[in-house]
């Protein structure tokens, strides 16, 4: 089934005489033109062909192979490709392993991974796949296709056996990257998104768990906005007021004081920036000034004016947006 | 001059921040040492650029879009519009027939000639004709099959309220966008096609505030092997994303007409103030020339001057932040962008994009592009121009209009009501006089794009006015 990249055009083959190979274009003079290749041209004039007719049969599945081979993201062949599969009866284990193949080669394109999941979605047999896909993403770590199908793979499934040891995945991924917010945005769907799984019944305690675990890496690294986006997320899904977060991030929103080093005391709910952390840290002083907001009163103040020292000097670019932030709030403390 | 600062990385790097130092000093190189230089849209090599592709052809490594040959078309055809240039009768004449050959037998349009149908290529296909088409024998319009066309959008539908964006193949918001646009202009809108769609536009919404590709529905077993979607878990696939949030956006704010039909207390919400803070923060920094990138912590890239830049309109038609509009007085102003700065009350840096565009989206062989020092295409060239539109003017859903196009409406025998509603939603749209703000001077100023279809107002009136029956009131201002 594979095609020699050397192998003759179909217009010279004899199994395939009986095919009429239909031109692209016929009757028209088409604006911007491709300059095909003489086997590209060939083999998508005999897929024209074969559509055509209706025929789904094992020359199909070279035809398609090729072409997609020339073009990954000719859907159509794709498509084609599967109804034949399907018509066939073909042993879908046998497509999985070409398309291990195509999967790393044509990463960036949508179909290779659809239509992995439909024939996963026929065979019913995902626990090989994550293994495969822990994989690709080592050659992409931010490949979105390969993400949303591996939480595709655990929501459709559902089947407590495959996120066992999803958690501890999504660690390693974190490890090998600390910025990876694809690997942020997993965490956030195995914790929180697909359903409570074993283990992960006490929800206090999980969201106890998870603001150690995001504090912690916005100490090693504070200038992270995954990690700020993540301590967020998990506040606003648990309905926790940002406020209870005063003692952490305060340190974050200053200048280093001169004598970080001597404090005796550690917190341990409360980690301090790291030795290299470059403070103060915007997302710091954008968290507290939301905290002071929510606060209202006196304290409205006190966020107007860190909203102004983003705007006027750590986070000029989004000035515009901090000061609807203060005329926003101020507003609302004169009504 | 004042260096801009490196992004912090607290001496901790990792591979993202490697890159992103890489993209840095790369877009720093773009930074002119003199704050004096002229930034110029260079028009006249873009045209050529764009003509060049239309006329001599797209070479062999443009095979891979083979597939996206409407994109191709309208990427083209829409950035001429944009840059304020239309092809003469002839090539017209030709695109119309091009456009024609993609149409599938059975409904909607396909990538190439015997290609499936496929909502993107349809999307594509139709807005190329608004550019492009006329009422009438081989003028493209009338040629479209609508009822094949909403068969085959019906053919699509998936119980979560989603849509296949072809047979066999995946969902994803990219589709549902197409499907609306194309829906609204060709006047197919019925309650029956978009059943549900809001509620999943609405699941698709991360934690990050952006919207991710699609959602997971899961079902609760019902009795005699009914199920029904549950609210929860409903997760997103896939995190926030600027394209996709584009496309989410896009649609809820046309989904609006039959929202607004919905039991309010199962209606289905989206989290605005959490969108707005992740649009904003997807801003570059001064050091990366205040272009957007489109996820968190990846590099900036010219196409999110649209995807990203292109949200803020759409969330001010909403009444969320600023830049509203106002409907002025014609003939007061012509002091443009003397006053800007009290005027422009939106909530992004419109000049700060206009610089990443100016100094780091051009090619200088022709073209626009993500970032130096990668080659311009179609598509870059297209969305970095629609991106510096909307970051020069300011387009918004003016009163004024709305109650002039609801004067003027002449009752259709069906769906009265909604399609009503979305015609009017839809060309309410009006640029404001007397605010653009153009960097660089009159010579860089581009036309105003509509902000939900990415076509030019004048385009969008003309499609919707012949497929709804209406005649367009004459603009007072
Ligand atoms: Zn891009």
């Amino acid at each position: 089934m594979t095609s020699e990249p050397d192998a003759p055009l179909f217009a010279d083959r004899p199994e395939w005489e009986d095919v009429v190979p239909l031109p692209q274009y016929e009757n028209v003079d088409p604006l911007a033109p491709i300059f095909y290749t003489d086997e590209y041209k060939d083999a998508t004039n005999y897929f024209r062909g074969i559509v055509k007719t209706g025929e789904m049969s094992p020359r199909v599945l070279e035809l398609t192979e090729n072409i997609i081979r020339q073009n990954p993201a000719h859907y159509s062949a794709w498509q084609y490709r599967y109804k034949t599969l399907m018509a066939l009866k073909a042993p879908l284990d046998v497509e999985l392993r070409l398309m291990d193949e195509l999967a790393v080669r044509y990463l960036k394109t949508y179909q290779v991974w659809h239509h992995r999941r439909l024939l996963v979605t026929e065979t019913r047999e995902p626990g090989p796949e994550l293994e495969f896909i822990t994989k690709s993403l080592q050659e992409d770590m931010k490949n979105y296709h390969t993400w949303s199908y591996r939480q595709w793979l655990l929501a459709y499934f559902n089947d407590d056996a495959l996120w066992s040891d999803e958690l501890n995945f999504a660690d390693q991924m974190l490890e090998s990257d600390i910025r990876n917010n694809s690997a942020w945005h997993h965490r956030f769907f195995v914790v929180f998104q697909s359903g409570v799984r074993t283990g992960d019944e006490n929800r206090e305690e999980v969201v106890r768990r998870e603001l150690a675990f995001v504090k912690n890496y916005i100490s090693l690294a504070p200038n992270n906005a995954s990690a700020w986006n993540y301590l967020r997320g998990i506040l606003d899904h648990s309905a926790t007021p940002y406020s209870q977060l005063l003692l952490f991030v305060t340190p974050y929103s200053v200048p280093r004081s001169p004598d970080a080093d001597l404090v005796d005391v550690i917190d341990l709910e409360n980690p301090p920036p790291s030795m290299g952390a470059q403070l103060p840290c915007v997302a710091a002083i954008e968290f507290l000034a939301d905290i002071h907001e929510n606060e209202g009163g006196d304290d409205i103040m006190k966020a107007t004016e860190l909203w102004r020292s983003l705007a006027d000097e750590h986070d000029t670019i989004r000035k515009k947006s901090r000061e609807y932030r203060i005329r926003d709030a101020l507003q609302k403390v004169q009504v | 001059m004042v260096f801009p600062r490196p992004f912090p990385t607290d001496s901790y790097d990792t591979e993202t921040s490697e890159t992103q130092a890489e993209t840095e000093s790369t877009l720093l190189k773009h930074l002119p040492l003199d704050p004096n230089t002229p930034l110029v849209l260079q028009k006249n090599l873009h045209m050529q650029y764009l003509v060049r592709n239309l006329t001599q052809g797209l070479p062999t490594r443009y095979t891979s879009q083979d597939a996206s040959q409407p994109w191709l078309l309208y990427w083209t055809l829409q950035s001429f519009s944009i840059l304020g240039v239309a092809l003469d009768p002839d090539n017209k004449q030709r695109t119309i027939d091009t456009i024609l050959a993609w149409q599938h037998p059975d409904g909607g349009f396909g990538g190439g000639p015997g290609q499936a149908a496929h909502l993107l290529p349809t999307y594509a296909a139709v807005s190329a004709l608004a550019n492009v088409g006329r009422p009438g024998p081989r003028g493209g319009w009338d040629q479209v099959d609508r009822a094949k066309m909403y068969k085959f959008f019906m053919s699509l539908k998936q119980p979560d309220g989603s849509f296949l964006v072809s047979h066999h193949a995946e969902v994803d918001a990219r589709g549902i966008y197409c499907l609306l646009v194309t829906a609204y202009l060709l006047n197919l809108l019925t309650p029956e096609l978009v059943e549900g769609t809001a509620g999943f536009v609405a699941s698709c919404q991360t934690y990050e505030g952006g919207f991710s590709s699609s959602s997971q529905p899961y079902y609760s077993p019902g009795p005699s092997g009914t199920s029904t979607i549950l609210n929860a878990p409903r997760p997103p696939l896939g995190e926030a994303h600027g394209g996709y949030t584009f496309c989410s956006l896009g649609s809820w704010i046309m989904l609006q007409p039959f929202l607004a039909l919905e039991d309010p207390s199962t209606r289905p919400s989206v989290d605005f103030k959490a969108l707005l803070r992740w649009l904003t923060h997807m801003q570059g920094l001064p050091i990366e020339l205040g272009g957007f990138r489109g996820r968190t912590n990846k590099l900036v890239d010219g196409c999110y001057s649209w995807w990203v830049g292109g949200c803020f309109s759409l969330l001010a038609s909403l009444g969320i932040g600023g830049g509203q509009g106002r409907d002025v007085d014609t003939g007061s102003s012509d002091s443009e962008g003397e006053l800007w700065d009290e005027v422009d009350d939106s909530l992004w840096n419109r000049i700060a994009l206009q610089e990443y565009i100016l100094l780091a989206g051009q090619h200088p062989a022709g073209g626009l592009r993500d970032k130096p020092p990668k080659s311009s295409d179609a598509y870059h060239t297209l969305y970095c121009l629609s991106g510096l539109s909307s970051a020069q003017h300011n387009v918004f859903p003016s009163p004024a209009r709305r109650s002039q196009l609801r004067g003027s409406w002449s009752p259709v025998s069906e769906f009265n009501e909604i399609r009503k509603e979305a015609f009017i939603e839809a060309l309410s749209w009006t640029e404001e006089e007397g605010t653009s703000q153009i960097i660089g001077g009159q010579g860089n100023r581009v036309n105003a794009t509509h902000p939900l279809f990415n076509l030019t107002i004048t385009h969008t009136e003309a499609m919707m006015q012949h497929f709804y029956g209406q005649t367009l009131p004459q603009r007072k201002f």
